[in-house]
Order: structure tokens, then sequence, then C-alpha cells
């Protein structure tokens, strides 16, 4: 086992810089997640650790190592790729044994690892088998097998969920997450699903255009996203945005609609300093309520614009003089087309951000 | 085919309608088909069984059994001129998928600049047979041609490529593989674009080398394209006839000569219609053996073929 440090990591297409400097350092036995948008550099991040990709500038250090001019094969890592990538003409065992055996071990450890790993992923039975006769998750994790029969320092997850079905992704998730409880290797994982970046990482990097806009734990990026995008990006359905100005004092936020919205005194300093700015007002569905009840919720009149049940809530988009905003309500609220709304909005749970560059203004202390 | 028996039902105006439909427009492929297939191997094999020879049209062409078989099955020149084939066959078929292959994968490198290597791949696929021969007898001749100049230019003494039977069958083993490896390259190539570059990428960070990856995934994931390359240019080499006729005409005496010329200076030159008709139908039947070998191959179920 080993941690990850990328230093300053640049990757160019000729004069087409596609990363721009990332620094990420991933702790030994961390599960870290890459996560972004198509195009973020996500992916070409990750095959720069795997060593499939050469790096232009600045290093990337695996355990003491760096590795930068270390072929992959000496990088000590395994991969797991998006299109699984197994060797079709060969068996199940044979796929998993490729790696050893090419490392030249000797038959008996080859068939000790595989079937420990084959345990561990409950495929025994079907070692014999060719890849065309597994079904979409069996092949899944014949790739993982291969990947942890190796041992490696560092497992890369290169989108190992996107050609499964929802159901099977769901399971998958909860078995890639339990083997990492299982193995404790490092893993870096890349995504561009918000909710497998939520639920499998310790710590996520939001990246865009090859930027990294955050780096921090599931809870920092949902509850103090660092930027505009990142606050957009974590969290479904995603986070509204209304053009607003800080009132004098920080005492109001009046939003470009005419609303005008309470500040609650607790965080009145934090706003002072942004009097008379323009900002960008965000705040979640799940912040947002059916009726103003409760402290530090103000109550807006709005109607009812688009209703979409979910079964467990039910989401409802409400316009208030021309801003939008869609809320999570109990399906109980029993909301219509055209309907009045009182809509209660939970004046500490907010986030501002600046309108030129997207930063966020006021961080919101931890609960 | 399965047990279960055919309920027949009335067919409906409508059905009836389509039915005359597809028979009206299978009609113009399968009259032409008869034309110029059927037609003609059907008057072959019944050639094959007269006596024909225009060079005696008093004796007109009477039905004489299997004589023209018999004749071929104790004719030295008929037996030496298959086993140039069969010589063909086995060094040129090969010879041409090996460097089939080496092209290929020169072909499937990301060269930034695409253009020559296509060219290079395309040119000898696209040059006609018999000119492909006429240039090769150009580079073997004797005085003037390329391959003795640069013996010379070595200081070697210039060999009699193609006046001796030896070096003639050499000759003309350097041509065909040349001239017939671009097609076996174009379906190889086609081959290796369908192997995803994951598979590499995997067997790199898995630890393999080059080398073993070529032995790993290239070349079992090649298989099938390899099985058909060989089959197509087996196909072909039975008939090997253009290139050795333009450059030895096969010489020196008949130490080139092919089943294919044989049968060729039987019926055009001897003007023997009725025995070129009854060689042409062995080898026919030669072919449509092989033919058989690859439709077997092809109707295999496509998933086993494929991994």
């Amino acid at each position: 086992m080993a941690g990850i440090a990328i230093q300053r990591v640049v990757k160019a297409y000729g004069s087409t810089p596609v990363i721009h400097g990332i620094d990420i350092a991933v702790a030994e036995g961390e599960f870290a997640v890459l996560v972004g948008p198509s195009g973020c550099g996500k992916s070409t991040l990750l095959r720069m650790i795997a060593g499939l990709e050469s790096i232009t500038d600045g290093t990337i250090a695996i355990g003491d190592r760096v590795v930068n001019d270390l072929p992959p094969r000496d990088r000590d890592i395994a991969m797991v790729f998006q299109d699984y990538a197994l060797y079709p003409h060969k068996t199940v065992f044979e796929n998993m044994a490729f790696g050893l055996r090419m490392r030249k071990s000797p038959e008996d450890v080859v068939k000790r690892k595989v079937d420990a790993a084959a345990e561990i992923l409950k495929i025994g039975h079907l070692l014999q088998r060719r890849p065309s006769q597994l079904s979409g998750g069996q092949r899944q994790r014949v790739a993982m097998g291969r990947a942890i029969v190796r041992d490696p320092k560092v497992f890369l997850f290169d989108e190992p969920l996107s050609n499964l079905d929802a159901q099977l992704r769901g399971e998958m998730r909860v078995e890639i997450k339990r083997l990492h409880q299982q193995i404790k290797t490092t893993i870096v994982y890349v995504t561009h699903d918000q909710v497998e970046a939520m639920t499998l990482a310790d710590r996520i990097a939001v990246m865009k255009g090859g930027y990294l806009e955050q780096l921090g734990t599931p809870d920092d990026v949902y509850s103090r996203p660092a930027s505009r995008f990142v606050a957009g990006f974590i969290g479904s359905p995603t986070m509204n945005f209304v053009d607003a100005t800080i009132g004098a004092a920080g005492g109001t936020i009046r939003l470009k609609s005419g609303v005008t919205l309470a500040v609650p005194t607790g965080r009145h300093a934090e706003l002072a300093q942004l009097a008379g700015r323009s900002v960008v007002f965000g705040i979640r569905p799940e912040h947002l309520s059916f009726g103003a009840r409760g402290p530090d919720v103000v109550g807006v009149a709005t109607k009812a614009s688009m209703v979409e049940p979910l079964g467990s809530d039910t989401l409802v988009t409400l316009s208030l003089d021309g801003a939008e905003m869609t809320a999570r309500f109990p399906p109980e609220a029993g909301v219509r087309v055209g309907d009045t709304v009182e809509l209660g909005i939970s004046m500490s749970r907010f986030h501002l951000f600046d309108p030129e560059s997207g930063h966020a203004l006021a961080v919101r202390p931890k609960l | 085919m399965s047990a279960t028996p055919v309920v027949r039902h009335r067919l409906t105006k409508l059905e009836r309608a389509e039915q005359r439909l597809g028979w009206a427009l299978l009609a113009p492929a399968f009259l032409l088909l008869v034309g110029v297939v059927l037609y003609p191997v059907v008057e072959l094999i019944n050639q094959s069984f007269r006596f024909n020879q225009l060079t005696m049209p008093w004796m007109g062409t009477p039905f004489i059994g299997f004589d023209n078989y018999t004749k071929a099955l104790g004719d030295p020149r008929f037996w030496h001129a298959t086993l140039n084939t069969l010589i063909f066959i086995i060094v040129t078929v090969p010879g041409a998928v090996i460097v089939g292959l080496g092209l290929a994968l020169l072909a499937n490198k990301p060269f930034t600049v695409k253009w020559p290597v296509r060219l290079g791949l395309l040119l000898p696929w696209a040059l006609p047979l018999v000119f492909a021969g006429l240039i090769f007898r150009w580079f073997f001749e004797y005085n003037v041609g390329l391959v003795n100049a640069v013996i010379k230019m070595f200081g070697g003494q210039p060999l009699t490529w193609l006046s001796d039977p030896t070096l003639a069958m050499i000759g003309i083993f350097v041509a065909i593989i040349w001239k017939t490896s671009s097609f076996v390259a174009l379906v190889l190539l086609a081959g290796l674009q369908t192997i995803p570059k994951s598979l590499y990428e995997a067997a790199e960070v898995d630890g393999a080398s080059s080398w073993q990856q070529f032995w790993e995934i290239t070349l079992p994931m090649l298989r099938p394209a390899i099985v058909v390359a060989l089959i197509f240019r087996t196909i072909t080499a039975i008939q090997t006839f253009d290139i050795p006729y333009a450059m030895t005409n096969g010489g020196p005496g008949d130490a080139t000569e092919t089943l294919a010329m044989y049968i060729h200076k039987n019926t055009i030159d001897f003007l023997d219609i009725g025995y070129g008709s009854a060689l042409a139908v062995l080898m026919f039947v030669v072919s449509a053996l092989v033919t058989a070998v690859y439709l077997r191959h092809t109707q295999r179920n496509p998933a086993r073929v494929a991994t």
C-alpha cells in the first residue's frame, strides 16, 4: 500500500493544455474519487497515474517513488477499465492469472491467488467461462478480480460502473465499498456520477476544464462548496441559483425578482463585508420547505409551475416573480401546477457566490 | 431444419402479391447467375466428357466418357503442373500472410502522415496481376534487371534468375508474395482495428511486454481474420496464372508451369477443348473443396469465431 502525491501536474497535447497544474495528495489506504463532467481531465489524470499518458510537467509519486518515467508495469498499480478490457479469448481464470503469469509467478501461487480473489468476489463458479458468457455485472467482478490478484499498491478505477444498468450500478457500488473496507488498498476512482462520488469517497476531487475546483470530504463538497460549479455539480436535483444583492449591514438579501429575504442574525457579520454587492444566491432543493415553519425559515409566496413526483419526494418547480427554484417536498404536500405555495427558505443553509468568478463568498460554518 | 410439420395456410391476397413481387425481384439476379455461372460450369463438365479438338473439326465432338480424365491422371506434365501449383500454395500462402501481417501491423501504427503507408499497402493490390508480373520480369532480368544490378553493386556475380528452374521459382515466389500480401494486409488490418485499445493498456498495466502483448492478445484476437485471409489466399493460389505467365511463361521448359497455365496451354494453344475442360473440372473440384472449408468456417457460431 502507498499514498499518491500529485504535484503541479500539467498535461498538454502539443500546445493545448488539458490539465493545468493539479495538486492532490491521496493518503495511504484512502478512497479518492475524481469527479467532473466529460472533458474535465479526470480520466487523463488517472491515466497519467497509471502511466498510460505521459506527464508534461510536475510529478506523480506512488509511495515515495516518483513514477513519471516508469512504464505502467513497473508502477505496481492495477486498473479497472470502463469497458473492463477483459481478454475475450481467455477464460476468467486466465484473465485473472494474466498479470501474475506475465510476472512469472509460479503456477501454484497463481492458482492460490486467483482462487482467493474469486472467493472475495464470489465468482469461483465462473472461472472456466469466457467473458462473452458473462453478464455485465459478472464481467465487472472479473475485471476487479484481475486487479486484486496482483495485490498492487494502488487501484485505479476508470468509470467502472458506467456500462451497467441503474440497479446493478447500485449493487456494484456497495461491492466496491465493501471491497475497499476489506482490502484497504489506496484507490483512485474516476466517475462523472456525483452519487458514486458521494457514496464511495473518503475524499472527492471535483474537476472542471483541467482545474481542480475543490478537494474535500463528501460533506465538504456538499455543505461547503468552494464554487458555484461544485455547488451545482454535487447534489441532485441541482442547487437553485438566483442573482441577488446583499442589503445594508448584511441583514437582508434582495433577490433579482424583487423578493427580500431576512438573514438570521447569526450570519450578519459574515455578510456585512459583502453589503451592497451583487451575488449569486444558492440554495439546495432539500433546504426549501412546503410552508414556512421553524427557526431561520423565511416564507415567500410562489406559484408551482411544474410537479415531478418521485414517490418518496415530489420535486416542485416554483416561480417567484420571474426567478425559478426547484424544491423537494414530501408527497403529502399534494401540490398541483398553478397552485400558490408558501415556500419556506431555510436561511441557515444558503450559499453565496461571486457572479463573475463563481467562487463561494460566504463559507457556512460546519453544523 | 426442425422436424416440426409445416402448417400450410392459405395465403391472403396481399401475401400472394408480395410473393410474386419477391420472385420478380429475384429473377434478374437468378437469370444472370444461370447465364454466367451455372451454364458455363455445366458446359465445362459436358465438354470434359467429349473429344473436342478444334484442330480436327472433322472428328466432331463425340462423347468419350472418362477418357480425358484417365489421360490427365497418366499425364506427367499434368502432375508436374499440379506439383508446381502445390509448391506455390505452400510457399506463397504463408509467405503472403506473414508479410501481410507485418504490413498490417505497420499500417496500424499511429503515423502522423498516413498516406505513404496506405499507398504502399494499396498499390500492389491495385496493380493488375500481369503488370506486376512484367515489373518483376524486369527486376529479375539478367542484363538490365534491378536485382542483378544490386548484386553487381556489391561485387557479386549476376544470376540467371528467370532461366534457372530453381531461381525462376524463387523469383515468382517473391513476385506473388509482394502482389498478394497487400490484400492479406487489408484483411488483417481490418481485424487489427477491431481489437480494443484498452486490451493493450490492461496488458501493459498487467506487466506484459510488447512481444508478450503480440503473442497473448494480437495473434489470438486476429485468428479469425488470419483464417479468412488464409482461405482466400489459398483459393487464389490454386488459380495462380498471371504472374508466372508474364514472368516466365512456365519456363524454363515447364519448370514453373502451374495447373492454370497448363489448362490455358491445352485449350488456347493446343485447341484441345475436351482435355482442357477435364483439367479445369479437376481444378474446379479442388477450389470447391477449399471454398467449402471456408463456408464451414464462416457458418460457425460467430461468437465462437470471435473468442
